[in-house]
C-alpha cells in the first residue's frame, strides 16, 4: 500500500462521484461520514450561561449526576492516545519517511514488460545468446550424470503430477504445477549420482531488493520470485575474459518510441538499500537457481512465455547484482569474478532455462562491457497429457498419459541443478 | 453367468452359502465324468431364502450377493467403487481434535492397542551381507540446525510474523525443509528412501464400518444399522515407497493389552454425522507404483498447542492429542494402503501393513509406529477375529535452540 502512487490509487477507485458508484454502492462520502440512519445525534447546544463573559458557570460535574438548575458541564475532548488498527489511516505519501522526489521504477513479480525479453535486456545491459552454454549442455549429455531409469522416473513424475496426486479426475494447474516442480527437484536431489550436499531449497518467502541506475532512471527489482536454490560455493563463470571483452562492441537494442520503463511500477516511496533476503552468516549465501512458476488456472492470469522470460532475466539479474554488491562493494565497476545465477521458469508443461552472468555493475552508461545471458526457451516436457482415455467408436485412440514426451528437457533441468557441483 | 460365478466362488474357499454349494453340485457332473456316482445329483433346485422378502434371511442373502460382487470385481478401482458408492450418514473423525481422551475413543473405533515405547528392533542382519554405512549423526544434526536457523533467524521477512501466524509461517516451512534434507541425507543408507516419493499436504482419506447401533428415529427406527466412519486427513508431509516396510511383529501376535471398550455412542466424544462422498485415498491414485507408506509428518494446529491446553487445565491431554492424531492418521493411511491392495473387511489382510508417523507442534516431536493386522472391523467380520492393530508411541522429544547451537 505504501508503495502505491497517487495515480495508481485513483485508477483503482470507483468510477463516478455523483450518486451511486458502479456496483450500486453508496458514495465515498457516505462511508467517511456515516450513512444517515447510523449517524449519532448531535450533542445539545451549551447552556446560555457560557455566553456571559467573565462568569464561571456552576455545573454538576462534581456531583457526578444530573441536577436540574445547574449548568451542563463542557469537558475537554478526550484523546485516547492510540488508534485501533481498524481506524488507522496511512499518512499521505509526502510524509512517508521513505518518500523521495526522484521516481523509481519497480519490477515486482506481477509486472509484465511490454517488449518482453528485449526490454529486460536493455534494462539490465545484457547480451542475449540463444541456447544454453556448452558447459551445461555437456553436463546434460554426460551419461555419468544420469539417474538410473531416468525416463521412467520422469514419466512417473508427470503421471503423478498431472493425474495421480489428487482425488479429482483432472487436477488443476494450481495444484499440478508446484507438484511437478517439487517432484523434479526431489528426483534430482535424491537420485543424482554426484553426491554433494552443497545446496538447500528455499520456500518462497525471501524478499529480494536491488536498485540500480540506468541512464538517469532508477530501477529496482523488489519482491519474491518463488522457490530459490542457494549454494555454499559460487557458480564458476562461464564466458571467458575474451568473450566478456568482446561484448563491448555489442549495441543494446532500443525500441523507440516505447519507453524502457513501460510496465514497471512508478513509485516515490522506496528503499534504496540492497537486500538479498538473508542475514549475514547464512551457510548457503550464493544464489544458484530460481524456480519461477506460472500456475494460475486461467490463461489470461498467466504470463506469456516472453513475459515469463523477461521476469526470469530481471530476477536473476537482481539476485546477481545484490550478491555482487555484497561481495565487492557498492561502487560501479567491471567484475573480476563474474557472478552467475540460473533460472528455470515453467507453467507445468513448457520450460524456459536461463543462465545469467553478471560481468559489470556499471549500468548507467550504454557502452562498455555487457552482461551475458544464455536463454533456452519453450522446451516442452510433454506436448499434452490425456487424463481420460480418448475413445472413438469403442476403440481407445489415445491412452491415458503424456504425448510427445521429450526426455531432453529433464536432462537440461538436471544439468542446471548439477552445475557448479560436478 | 450364474454357473461361472458359482465356479469362481467354489474356488475361493470356505464360507459358501447354500446357493453356491448346491449350484456346484448341479454343475459338477458336466466336468467329472467317471465320478458321477460319487457326487450326488440334486433333483430339485436349491432351497434358498427369497431375495425380495422383508425378512432377515432375505436381507442376509442380499448382503451376501453384494459381497459377492465385491469379491468378483476385476480391479481395485472397481472394488473401491462398489464399497464406497452408497452414501449414508457417517461419523466424521478428525485426527487433530480437542476432545478429551480422544485416543481411547479412537482406539475403540479402529481396534488398536497402544504400547508406549518403540517396537522391538528387527533381527540383526545376516553376517554375509555387507554392513550398512555408519550413521553420520553429526551431519544429520547440522542439517536439522541449518533448517531451524534458516526459518527462525536467517530468512529476512517483510514484516514480523504475528504470533497467531507463527506456526504456518515458520514451523511449516521448517518441517518441509527438515523432511527434504533428512530424506536426502539418509538416502545413501536406505535405497528405498532414494527412490521414495515425497508428498506435501496431499489428502489422505479412509472410510470404514465398525460396530452397530439401533437407529433412534426416522422411518428406519428400531432397526440395526452399522456405524460408518470417515477420516479426511491432510498430513504435512509423507514419504511413500514402492516396497512394503517389513513387519514389526507377526500378523497374529497376541498383545496382552486390551482394546478399550467405550460404553457410550460416539456422539459423546463429540463426533458428528454427515453424509458426503466416501473416499479412500493414500495420497495418490491406485495406478502409482509408490503405493506403500513409509512415514507421515504432522504439524499440530494452533488450537491444540501446549500453552492453550495448560491454560485450560488440561495438562494430561497434551499427550492425548499426539496419540489420537497418530492413531487416527496412521490407521487411515495403512487401511487405505491395504484397500489399494484389494483387502477389505470380508477379505482380511494376509500380511501386516506398517507405517510410521512423526507428530510435532514445531518444538516437540513424538514418534509413532503403526502395524495394521486386521481390516475386519464390521460386526459380521469381527465376530471371531482375535487380531488387533498395534500402535507404538514415544513421549515428546524437544528440539531446542541450546542443543542446536552446541
Amino acid at each position: 500500500m505504501a508503495l502505491a502512487s497517487g495515480s495508481a490509487r485513483l485508477a483503482l477507485a470507483r468510477p463516478g462521484r455523483l450518486g451511486l458508484g458502479s456496483c450500486g454502492a453508496p458514495r465515498r462520502g457516505a462511508y467517511e461520514w456515516g450513512v444517515r440512519s447510523t449517524r449519532k445525534p448531535e450533542p445539545p447546544p451549551p447552556d446560555r450561561v457560557y455566553e456571559i463573559p467573565g462568569l464561571e458557570p456552576i455545573t454538576y460535574a462534581g456531583k457526578m449526576h444530573f441536577m436540574p438548575g445547574l449548568a451542563r458541564p463542557v469537558f475537554p475532548p478526550w484523546d485516547p492516545g492510540w488508534t485501533p488498527p481498524k481506524f488507522r489511516r496511512l499518512p499521505p505519501l509526502h510524509e512517508h519517511p521513505l518518500y523521495k522526489d526522484q521516481a523509481c521504477y519497480v519490477f515486482h513479480q506481477r509486472c509484465r514488460l511490454l517488449e518482453g525479453v528485449k526490454q529486460a535486456l536493455w534494462l539490465t545491459k545484457t547480451k542475449l545468446i540463444e541456447g544454453l552454454p556448452e558447459k551445461v549442455l555437456s553436463l546434460a549429455d554426460d551419461p555419468r550424470n544420469h539417474i538410473e531409469n531416468q525416463d521412467e522416473c520422469v514419466l512417473n513424475v508427470i503421471f503423478h503430477a498431472r493425474l495421480w496426486h489428487s482425488t479429482e479426475d483432472i487436477p488443476k494447474r494450481e495444484t499440478y504445477c508446484p507438484v511437478i516442480v517439487d517432484s523434479l527437484i526431489q528426483l534430482c536431489k535424491s537420485r543424482s549420482q554426484a553426491s554433494f550436499s552443497g545446496q538447500t531449497d528455499l520456500c518462497p518467502n525471501n524478499t529480494l531488493s536491488t536498485t540500480w541506475n540506468r541512464g538517469s532512471t532508477l530501477i529496482q527489482v523488489h519482491g519474491s520470485s518463488g522457490a530459490q536454490l542457494n549454494a555454499k560455493d559460487p557458480l564458476p563463470p562461464i564466458a571467458s575474459r575474451e568473450e566478456v571483452e568482446a561484448t563491448k562492441n555489442h549495441v543494446l537494442e532500443t525500441f523507440y518510441p516505447i519507453s524502457p520503463t513501460v510496465g514497471l511500477q512508478e513509485c516515490n516511496v522506496y528503499d534504496v538499500n540492497d537486500d538479498t533476503g538473508f542475514r549475514e552468516g547464512y551457510p548457503y549465501p550464493y544464489p544458484h537457481t530460481l524456480y519461477l512458476l506460472e500456475s494460475a488456472n486461467l490463461r489470461p492470469h498467466r504470463f506469456q512465455p516472453d513475459q515469463l522470460r523477461a521476469k526470469m532475466i530481471l530476477f536473476a539479474f537482481g539476485n546477481a547484482l545484490a550478491q555482487a554488491r555484497l561481495l565487492y562493494g557498492n561502487d560501479t565497476k567491471v567484475l573480476e569474478q563474474p557472478v552467475v545465477v540460473q533460472s528455470v521458469g515453467t507453467d507445468g508443461r513448457v520450460f524456459q532455462f536461463l543462465v545469467l552472468q553478471l560481468n559489470t555493475t556499471d549500468l548507467a552508461s550504454d557502452e562498455g562491457v555487457k552482461n551475458l545471458v544464455w536463454l533456452d526457451s519453450d522446451q516442452l516436457l510433454y506436448a499434452h497429457f490425456w487424463c481420460l482415455p480418448v475413445v472413438r467408436r469403442k476403440a481407445v485412440v489415445e491412452p491415458v498419459g503424456p504425448t510427445g514426451f521429450q526426455p531432453e528437457t529433464f536432462r537440461k533441468f538436471l544439468a542446471l541443478y548439477l552445475h557448479g557441483a560436478v | 453367468m450364474a454357473a461361472a460365478r458359482c465356479w469362481r466362488l467354489v474356488l475361493r474357499g470356505p464360507g459358501l452359502s447354500l446357493h453356491t454349494a448346491a449350484g456346484a453340485a448341479v454343475t459338477a457332473p458336466e466336468v467329472t465324468g467317471p465320478d458321477v456316482a460319487a457326487a450326488p445329483v440334486a433333483r430339485y433346485p436349491p432351497l434358498v431364502a427369497s431375495l425380495t422378502a422383508d425378512s432377515k434371511a432375505a436381507r442376509q442373502r442380499r448382503v451376501e450377493r453384494w459381497q459377492a460382487t465385491v469379491h468378483a470385481a476385476k480391479s481395485v478401482d472397481e472394488k473401491l467403487r462398489i464399497l464406497t458408492k452408497m452414501q449414508f450418514m457417517k461419523y466424521v473423525v478428525y485426527p487433530q481434535t480437542f476432545a478429551l481422551n480422544a485416543d481411547r475413543w479412537y482406539q475403540s473405533f479402529t481396534k488398536t492397542v497402544f504400547l508406549s515405547g518403540l517396537p522391538p528392533p528387527p533381527p540383526p542382519a545376516k553376517p554375509d551381507t555387507e554392513p550398512a554405512p555408519a550413521l553420520d549423526v553429526a551431519a544429520l544434526r547440522a542439517a536439522a540446525c541449518d533448517c531451524l536457523l534458516q526459518e527462525h533467524f536467517f530468512l529476512r521477512r517483510k514484516k514480523r510474523v504475528p504470533l497467531y501466524l507463527e506456526r504456518e509461517a515458520i514451523a511449516s516451512p521448517f518441517l518441509d525443509q527438515l523432511v527434504a534434507s533428512l530424506t536426502g541425507l539418509l538416502s545413501a543408507r536406505n535405497p528405498a528412501l532414494a527412490a521414495a516419493a515425497l508428498d506435501c499436504k496431499r489428502p489422505v482419506h479412509f472410510y470404514w464400518l465398525r460396530g452397530e447401533e439401533i437407529i433412534p428415529r426416522g422411518h428406519r427406527k428400531g432397526r440395526v444399522d452399522a456405524l460408518r466412519y470417515q477420516i479426511n486427513d491432510k498430513p504435512h508431509n509423507q514419504i511413500r515407497i514402492s516396497k512394503q516396510l517389513p513387519e514389526f511383529v507377526p500378523l497374529d501376535y497376541s498383545v496382552p493389552v486390551e482394546v478399550p471398550v467405550m460404553n457410550c455412542k460416539p456422539d459423546k466424544l463429540p463426533l458428528f454425522k454427515r453424509q458426503y462422498e466416501n473416499t479412500i485415498f493414500i495420497g495418490t491414485k491406485t495406478a502409482d507404483p509408490h503405493c506403500y507408506g513409509h512415514t507421515q509428518f504432522h504439524l499440530l494446529p494452533d488450537k491444540l498447542k501446549r500453552e492453550r491446553l495448560l491454560k485450560q487445565n488440561c495438562a494430561n491431554q497434551i499427550e492425548v492429542v499426539f496419540r489420537a492424531n497418530a492413531i487416527a492418521s496412521l490407521f487411515a493411511w495403512t487401511g487405505a494402503q491395504a484397500m489399494y491392495q484389494g483387502f477389505w473387511s470380508e477379505a482380511d489382510v494376509t500380511r501386516p501393513f506398517v507405517s510410521q508417523g512423526v507428530i510435532t507442534d514445531g518444538k516437540y516431536f513424538s514418534f509413532f509406529c503403526y502395524q495394521l493386522n486386521t481390516l475386519a472391523l464390521t460386526a459380521q467380520a469381527d465376530q471371531n477375529n482375535p487380531r488387533k492393530n498395534i500402535c507404538w508411541g514415544t513421549q515428546k522429544v524437544t528440539v531446542t535452540w541450546n542443543r542446536c547451537l552446541s
